[in-house]
């Protein structure tokens, strides 16, 4: 079992580290997905299913879905990606990734001082997360409610738009 | 839920409703005036229902929010404060050009945020109500669509709060992962039992300090405060500089003392050191600013440092000083900016300093109004902001904090001298007459408000004992 973990561990930091290198960002949300569908294994190899397949539902699916709407409207193409690529110079990420670096240190340094093992892995099924998001926790649900519409409020004023702006693709055609 | 339960969660349960109910509102009738009177309606009912929930106290609903005498206080300051700020807000937004109505939903929502983050003592609560506050502000922040710089501070607040919030989340899945308790108490219980810290539960507790201080505003968290202040509409910088940071300044005390913070000294060190950098650098800052808002909110960054030093004096009257200090700041404040509202035009809001020259004899009133806010954010005698500071001298005499007592008397005395300027400034008679007035009239429920703040300044000057009295009881309720 350690293996799996390792081996799905692994995935998720490769494609993570390969969503933030690319130039291309449709790329980019692909590995984000695999990113994604690997964290969900995690929860899975620790007795959370019903938490794996929330991942994959809400994030994998419809977040992605919305993500990749919005950049195909934004019509991102080969120019951006040169224009990336020219921001991006050694000098620009050295420092940062060593700092980062520094902290990837101190992370693992952090991990390897548990020496106890991951065992006696508790399975919670959906019915124990449901029981619990109605029991004790409904104030926390409620609270959710309240936090949801307060972003819609605020997207549906900041989103009003007077002006109209056609898209880049109309406005060629029309001239 | 028992009844208790929802009485007990009486303010919370007021606004959230309002909000909902506003809302509805506004589908069926879009109308400025009437969401007006019916938000005033709601925060007069939350403040109402403040009274019956004192002879439950101290109530609890386990997991996530206790209701102690400490919280029910500091909701109603937040309700009160609420409820000042939205009768100003009025003729603020009235003279503007975008839809009026979203602004109330907004912000009861945002006021509910704060209400929960009193009363939460566990992480998912915390971030709850952390959430709705910043959702909420991100579009109060930018309402103003059509304004020059509201894209801009909306903006840097989104990433930078959202930012924050990642730290935070990061560092309560350490606490959590290496204690296994998400509520307050757990996680005191369990540092008790182990005689070292964890370096992941330090590490998590950074990091948590990292999304605290962001909300906070305080040094080296501080750099979004002069952009958002700026170039947020002036009611909304009002609520930012106040509730925003109130209600996250409660949980820190909350879960400060939950811990046992005291006993670590490396985290007693890390505060001091932001307090002491957060005076200096708000103070010093502040100097040559011209554009008020911007210098208003250097000094809130200054006046965080101060209200960290009562916070790390350790001693009980500490909590009392920060307690009262916390009252006078929000009415300080909220005067402050209420000034700036009424004097605001629907083209431009007066926010530089040279717009402020010879308001004495063009208005008196407002003048006078302003300058007694101003004295008070420096500390002079007679205010309410000279109590809270001798208050927290005091915790800090008790406490023997020599070094922080010294860092805070020089920077009250720097302070002093930006506040002098904007009132010196206003006592001169202008050479050039003809500068147009920024305002020709000034709307009557502002200044009846402003009115009212000063009673409550003076009145916390001259006879804070019936104040104190009040605070102390609560201080003892939560030991």
């Amino acid at each position: 079992m350690d293996l799996t973990f390792y081996i799905a561990a692994a995935i998720a930091v490769f494609s993570t580290v390969m969503v933030v290198t690319r130039f291309n960002i449709m790329h980019a949300l692909l590995y984000l997905i695999v990113s994604l569908l690997s964290v969900a294994v995690i929860f899975y190899l620790y007795g959370a299913p019903f938490m794996a397949a929330l991942e994959i539902i809400i994030y994998a699916g419809a977040i992605m879905v919305l993500i990749i709407f919005f950049v195909m409207m934004l019509n991102l193409g080969p120019e951006t990606a040169r224009q990336e690529k020219e921001w991006l110079r050694p000098g620009m990420w050295l420092l940062p990734a060593l700092l980062c670096a520094v902290l990837l240190g101190e992370l693992v340094y952090l991990i390897a001082q548990s020496k106890t093992p991951v065992t006696g892995i508790t399975p919670v099924p959906p019915k124990e997360v449901g029981r619990s998001l109605f029991g004790p926790y409904i104030l926390a649900v409620e609270l959710s409610a309240l936090l949801l519409m307060a972003g819609i409020v605020g997207a549906y004023h900041l989103g009003r738009q007077k002006k109209k702006i056609l898209h880049r693709f109309f406005e060629s055609n029309a001239s | 839920m028992t009844f208790n339960d929802l009485l007990s969660l009486g303010p919370l349960l007021n606004i959230a409703g309002a909000s909902v109910l506003a809302m509805l509102l506004v589908a069926i009738w879009r109308n400025h005036r009437l969401v007006y009177y019916f938000t005033v309606l709601a925060y007069l009912l939350a403040l109402m229902s403040v009274v019956p929930v004192a002879r439950l106290l101290p109530h609890e609903i386990p997991p996530l929010v206790v209701i102690d005498l400490f919280a029910l206080f500091n909701s109603g300051a937040i309700v009160g404060s609420g409820l000042i700020i939205v009768l100003l807000s009025y003729n603020y937004f009235e003279e503007r050009e975008e839809r009026k109505e979203e602004y109330y939903l907004l912000l009861l929502l945002a006021t509910a945020g704060a209400l929960v983050l009193v009363i939460s003592r566990h992480f998912m609560s915390l971030f709850l109500g952390l959430e709705m506050l910043s959702i909420s502000l991100y579009g109060l922040i930018a309402y103003l669509r059509a304004r020059e710089r509201s894209d801009e501070a909306g903006i840097k607040y989104l990433i930078l709060a959202a930012l924050s919030s990642a730290f935070l989340l990061f560092g309560m899945a350490l606490v959590y992962g290496f204690t296994g308790h998400m509520d307050f108490p757990g996680i005191g219980a369990y540092l008790r039992e182990t005689e070292t810290l964890p370096v992941s539960v330090i590490a998590g507790f950074g990091l948590m300090l990292i999304g605290i201080g962001f909300k906070l505003g305080v040094v080296p968290f501080h750099m979004w405060a002069p952009d958002i202040y700026e170039g947020a509409p002036l009611p909304v910088t009002a609520f930012v500089a106040t509730i925003s940071k109130g209600g996250v300044l409660v949980l820190l005390i909350r879960f400060y003392q939950d811990v046992n913070g005291k006993e670590y000294t490396m985290l007693w060190w890390i505060m001091a050191i932001i307090a002491v950098i957060s005076m200096f650098a708000g103070n010093w800052l502040a100097l040559t600013q011209q554009n008020i808002k911007r210098l208003l909110a250097y000094s809130s960054i200054a006046h965080l440092g101060y209200l960290l030093v009562g916070f790390l004096s350790g001693a009980q009257s500490g909590l009392e000083a920060i307690a009262f200090y916390l009252v006078a700041y929000f009415v300080t404040s909220i005067g402050a900016f209420g000034v700036l509202i009424v004097m605001s035009s629907s083209v431009q809001d007066a926010e530089t300093v040279e717009d402020y020259r010879g308001l004495f004899w063009r208005y008196p009133w407002v003048a006078l109004v302003f300058t007694v806010m101003l004295l008070s954010l420096a500390g002079i005698p007679l205010t309410a902001g000279f109590i809270g500071k001798f208050y927290i001298v005091m915790a800090g005499v008790d406490g023997e904090r020599w070094f922080l007592l010294i860092m805070l008397v020089i920077n009250s005395v720097i302070g002093l001298y930006y506040y002098i300027r904007i009132i010196a400034m206003m006592f001169r008679t202008s050479e050039t007459p003809l500068r147009t007035y920024i305002k020709p009239a000034l709307p009557l429920a502002g200044n009846i408000t402003l009115g009212l703040l000063v009673v409550v300044l003076i009145g916390l000057g001259v006879y804070p004992t019936r104040m104190m009295q009040l605070i102390q009881e609560m201080m003892t309720l939560i030991k």
